[in-house]
């Protein structure tokens, strides 16, 4: 069993889960997170035009933390490789700030409703 | 790889992160959660707080980074009371760039 952790575009989430979707993974959890990456947030991309005296001196511009989703996606060992690819061919868009994606090993995976373990207890 | 994962006060992360940008540990996630501790939370008059708010700093380094993360986190984020917060370290195997589809941090 491996964690997929993948934090990508918000607008992407739709897109990404389908296409998982249609592979047979239906199964994640989403959660709206901020974050940037080594490009510092986005730099002055979203200044209005304003007379320089009116901004706070020494202040960089733009956005320091950028709004993202976070999967999280448990699948079965063998499957790491489809569901990586995948999720890089939807959410590829070539431009700075398309996300990261961490695969974690995981001990061990209870069901609540049956109390299964282990590998069973994924989908 | 390690993921660190820094349970701290909503106030101390700003500087946190700071910290860790000089250090050049820019990248990051921050994701605002509710939790408690060993003290089940805190009792202000006659009302208890169960669930405290907190910001999760989220961060994967190299192995060999982890250390120094860590003390910075500490350093930053010690007030010295109740709450100052947790850091957990977790193995990852590995990590992709969306972007170029690359392997690697």
């Amino acid at each position: 069993m491996k964690e997929i952790i993948a934090i990508i575009r918000p607008k992407k989430v739709g897109p990404t889960r389908n296409a998982l979707e249609q592979l047979g993974f239906p199964s994640m959890t989403a959660t709206a997170v901020t974050g940037r990456g080594l490009q510092r947030g986005i730099a002055g991309e979203v200044n209005m035009d304003c007379p320089p005296e009116l901004l706070a001196p020494n202040k960089p511009g733009g956005m320091k933390y950028i709004p993202k989703r976070l999967l999280s996606i448990v699948v079965q060992s063998s499957d790491v490789e489809t569901v990586v690819k995948t999720i890089i061919e939807v959410n590829q868009t070539g431009q700075i700030g398309d996300g990261k994606i961490f695969i974690c090993p995981l001990d061990n995976a209870v069901r609540v409703r049956t109390d299964e373990r282990g590998e069973s207890a994924v989908l | 790889m390690k993921m660190i994962r820094a349970v701290l006060r909503p106030e101390t992360a700003e500087g946190v992160a700071e910290a860790l940008a000089n250090a050049g540990f820019v990248s990051m996630t921050q994701v605002h959660v509710f939790g408690r501790g060993k003290q089940k939370g805190i009792i202000v008059g006659t009302v208890r707080y169960e669930e405290l708010p907190k910001t999760m700093i989220l961060m994967v380094v190299d192995d060999k980074s982890v250390d120094d993360v860590i003390d910075l986190i500490k350093d930053r984020a010690y007030t010295g009371n109740f709450g100052d917060g947790k850091i957990f370290v977790s193995p990852v195997e590995a990590a992709y760039t969306v972007r170029t589809g690359a392997k690697g941090l």
